[in-house]
């Protein structure tokens, strides 16, 4: 039941920097054109809209009425071959100059991993009047690629635009009882009277008092599809292994898993809303926030989708800096990945845990000591890096990168060929290459069904084409493959950063330009222009001009993609982030079936989530 | 007289046992939680007391100072019965342990053998129930598993134990101890420790064969909706049933109470019960430290596609030997 609440709109919230005459502004249409835009040209002739590349990628619009016929042309054509819809997010330009264009904008990512290539497909929604407002709408994509499931959920949930066709159209972050869809433009940041604290009038509360409600009103409403003929349980949000907020409502016949349904959003926070209103620089420490298990990575993929957009030039010893910080990253993430899957699957006392945990501690300690921090780094900026390396660093690093190996051999000489390890992982949560394909999965979890995709190879960033590494798959799709992918994933990024190590280049650790990135301390006392440039920084920061970019990293779990669309000014007008962990999740339902329920605490470990980037 | 030799000295003997017990499982507790932090790299107690030797004391005034929360939707009679049920059985079970030369902890009676079979019967009831009057998802899933698990592997626990009666040729655990075995019968016995040792690993529901509690499917499986002191007794009972279990298996593997010369100081007879029982106690929990827990099906797969036939093979082997070397 929606609740009637008037917004409280306060004043700083709506302000938006001083921008310059003609900001803000749509993004410019693509221009030029590759075989693939040629090719869906021809094939749907006045439906596209515009066609070609923009910022170096690829962007079709099309007309709403035919993106369904799009998706399914892009994934069924031999020659087009887009298997996966990496993405689904959504633009409000109802503060841009429209000129009577739509004002919600839908965006999707196709990624096509045999040819290598990406495409973004752009489409007005239709609207059509009702409600307090205007009720926009589209044709869901779920009958084409079933992993938009998730994502047009979310699309619906924040920016409340409607899929039709879409199979269980409901709320996934927000509350039920949400009065808006926050991701619009004229919803408050803040100020809304949030739902969640109930009153004493409700049903929910007439047992308080008596310690726990009695056992028939424990579940008040069933999800969709679900059935009280089989016992239905619910783990979490308070549940030892669903990772922190997750919470499943697992309908189950004996010990068999009937369906599951996740219900996300414990840990929202609003991330994307929170960027809208930030400058460029100050969305870093956000970013933090969301994967806390790979800070590092988080700040990386978002500093290069701006660096991207701005074109800025980073230096070479900054590049390096970045893929050893990287690769630590992903290597601690592994190894906590590792600890807790351990823990999930054998139980508390298993000593690997804390050996895993060890061996993260030391490369905790040293982001401590580059940056100071050991969790939430921040160390990553647009332009470079926070502060150049101290001396002590590299030594540590190279101790570490020795031991290392062993330490990662001693794990595997606990659990790898342990029967019962390996009874409880092979052909569990088993995942086919066409599924991992249609429902958008990424990193280990697609590399587990045997695709053999990584883009630190296959679409290089910060210079990864200059080291040699393998990326592991494994044809069984099943945990145990994703167990030895990880294990090995570690090994590689160990061999990574030897070579990082061992020709860390000297020179600036970030960009010299002024414009974008910090003018260092030193300079502030003999240069009244770096001064000048310090101040214009820390109070209006850059501008970026107008147009839209999505960038994906490989981080952990996954690809982790960062959409910006810029209307010239200062901050990002509509800043959305694809989380691995978020697609990744969506297979625990599918994987999880007629398995039991020790499987999907199994199921869970193996995908790997962290809740703070699933409920952003 | 008579009474006095009936219950007086029975009962004092009894309340001793018992208070040795529960400060055995205390101390327990600390030895467990020392030993599993050094195998994992940690500290493990060692704020309360020397070395945390006060740890347990703590723990206790804890568990009593707890609220006794009894929710609404519990079945109260056998919700209160299932802990003590759980533990009766870990406590009684030491009656026929020798302790001593010609000393057993109770009573020398010609049932031994029975008696801790029948009462290793008994103990899953307490699980059952409690987790059945729990009235919780969780709780049901728990007493479930445990049930089948408990049942299926008294099976090959007792096919075990009538090799070894076999071979004995008696019933009484006293008898067992003093009487003496050839060479080839210690091997024998030997042999069929490891798999003993599984059994009982299940029967006690200790890890890796934990599945009842499971705590990170089931969150605490069948104690979930307990709390305070009654929880405490679930614990209790735990961990005197693995003190039990390892006296039994001290004493049909290991010789019992037998040592350099504790025939003639019969004082010396408890050390070394109690240095075997530390000894067995450090297995189970070294396999908790380093081996992972098996999928619930695949824990039966195990007992009846394996445990049970092995243990057949062992009974007809052993009545062999029996009848044609003793």
């Amino acid at each position: 039941m929606p609740l009637d609440v008037a917004p409280v709109i306060r004043s700083y919230e709506t302000q938006r920097t001083l921008n310059p005459p003609g900001i803000p502004a749509l993004a410019p249409m693509p221009t030029g054109e590759t075989d693939d835009t040629r090719r869906l040209c021809e094939r749907f002739g006045r439906d596209i809209v515009a066609a070609g590349l923009h910022y170096g990628n690829q962007v079709v619009f099309v007309e709403p009425a035919q993106l369904k016929a799009l998706a399914t042309f892009l994934r069924d054509d031999a020659e087009l071959n887009y298997e996966t819809l990496i993405d689904v997010t959504s633009v409000d330009r109802s503060q841009l100059p429209l000129n009577g264009g739509a004002r919600f904008q839908t965006v999707y990512q196709f990624r096509s991993y045999s040819r290598n290539r990406h495409l973004t497909v752009v489409a007005d929604c239709k609207t059509e009047p009702g409600g307090n407002g205007e009720l926009p709408h589209i044709d869901s994509l779920t009958g084409v690629y079933r992993g938009a499931e998730w994502p047009e959920r979310e699309v619906y949930d924040l920016m409340g635009i409607r899929f039709d066709g879409h199979p269980d159209l409901r709320r996934i972050l927000m509350p039920k009882s949400w009065p808006n869809h926050p991701l619009q433009k004229q919803a408050p940041l803040g100020g809304e009277e949030v739902p969640f604290t109930f009153t004493w009038d409700d049903p929910e509360f007439e047992t308080l008092g008596s310690q726990i409600l009695p056992a028939e009103s424990a579940a008040p409403d069933l999800p969709p599809g679900m059935s009280r003929q089989n016992m239905v349980i619910n783990m979490g949000p308070h549940h030892p292994s669903t990772h922190g907020v997750l919470r499943l409502v697992v309908e189950m016949d004996g010990e068999r898993i009937v369906s599951i349904d996740p219900d996300l959003g414990f840990l929202h926070s609003g991330f994307e809303k929170t960027g809208e209103n930030k400058r460029y620089k100050d969305f870093v420490y956000y970013t933090d926030r969301m994967d806390y298990l790979s800070a590092m990575s988080n700040n990386l993929g978002y500093c290069l989708t701006i660096e991207h957009m701005l074109g800025l030039e980073i230096p070479e010893r900054a590049q390096v800096i970045r893929v050893i910080m990287a690769e630590m990253q992903r290597i601690a993430s592994h190894l906590f990945w590792l600890a807790t899957h351990v823990l999930d699957v054998s139980g508390t006392g298993m000593s690997l845990l804390m050996y895993a945990t060890r061996e993260r501690e030391r490369i905790l300690d040293l982001f401590e000591m580059a940056c100071g921090a050991r969790l939430t780094v921040s160390y990553i900026r647009i332009g470079g890096v926070w502060q150049d390396l101290p001396d002590a660093f590299i030594t540590e690093l190279k101790d570490f990168l020795r031991v290392m190996p062993e330490k990662i051999n001693e794990y595997e000489a606990l659990i790898t060929e342990a029967p019962l390890w390996q009874e409880r992982l092979t052909g569990i949560g088993h995942i086919s290459a066409d599924d991992a394909l249609a429902m958008g999965l990424t990193g280990p979890m697609l590399r587990g069904s045997g695709i053999d995709w990584d883009l630190r190879r296959d679409r290089p960033y910060c210079g990864y084409e200059s080291y040699e590494f393998e990326v592991p798959t494994s044809d069984s799709g099943d945990c145990y493959g994703r167990f030895n992918i990880r294990m090995e994933e570690m090994r590689q990024s160990v061999r990574i950063l030897e070579q990082a190590v061992g020709n860390l280049p000297s020179g600036l650790y970030k960009s010299n330009n002024r414009k974008v990135a910090l003018p260092p301390r030193a300079e502030l006392d003999v240069s009244m222009e770096a001064l000048i440039h310090h101040f214009k920084l820390m109070t209006e920061g850059f501008h970026v001009s107008p147009g839209f970019f999505y960038n994906g990293i490989e981080n952990s779990k996954g690809e982790l993609g960062f959409y910006v669309y810029s209307d010239g000014s200062a901050k990002p007008y509509r800043l959305h982030v694809h989380g691995p962990s978020f697609n990744n999740l969506y297979a625990i339902d599918h994987i999880s079936r007629g398995e039991m329920l020790s499987d999907v605490v199994t199921n869970i470990g193996s995908i790997d989530i962290v809740l703070g980037e699933v409920d952003r | 007289m008579d009474w006095l030799q009936l219950l007086v000295f029975p009962a004092i003997r009894a309340l001793i046992l018992i208070f040795v017990l529960l400060t055995g499982f205390a101390y327990l507790t600390w030895y467990e939680r020392k030993l599993l932090a050094r195998f994992q790299v940690r500290y493990g107690p060692n704020r309360a007391g020397k070395f945390g030797l006060l740890q347990p004391a703590a723990d206790a005034v804890k568990a009593f100072f707890k609220e006794e929360i009894i929710p609404n939707h519990v079945d109260k009679p056998v919700y209160l019965l299932a802990p003590a049920l759980a533990l009766v059985p870990a406590l009684i079970i030491w009656a026929v342990i020798p302790i001593a030369k010609g000393t057993p902890a109770i009573a020398d009676v010609n049932i031994g053998f029975l008696w801790i079979l029948a009462v290793a019967g008994i103990e899953s009831y307490g699980i059952i129930l409690a987790g059945w009057s729990s009235n919780n998802n969780y709780s049901l899933l728990g007493a479930l598993r445990s049930s089948a698990q408990m049942v299926s592997y008294e099976l090959p626990l007792g096919l075990f134990l009538v090799s070894i009666l076999m071979l004995a040729g008696s019933f009484s655990l006293v008898d067992l101890v003093e009487g003496s075995r050839q060479w080839w019968e210690w091997i024998w016995l030997w042999l069929a420790f490891p798999f003993f040792f599984i059994c009982i690993l299940a029967e006690t529901n200790r890890s890796p064969f934990d599945l009842p509690e499971t705590e990170n499917e089931l969150v605490a499986g069948f104690q979930t909706e307990y709390g305070g002191m009654k929880f405490a007794l679930f614990f209790i009972a735990e961990y005197v049933n693995m003190i039990s279990t390892s006296a039994i298996m001290a004493t049909l593997f290991f010789g019992g109470w037998k040592g350099p010369f504790a025939e003639q100081y019969i004082w010396l007879g408890p050390v070394y019960l109690l240095i075997k029982v530390l000894i067995l106690l450090f297995l189970f929990i070294w396999v908790r430290a380093s081996i992972g827990r098996p999928r619930y099906d695949q824990l039966m797969k195990f007992c009846w596609q394996f445990m049970l036939p092995l243990g057949l093979v062992y009974v007809s082997i052993s009545a062999v030997l029996a009848v044609f070397l003793k």
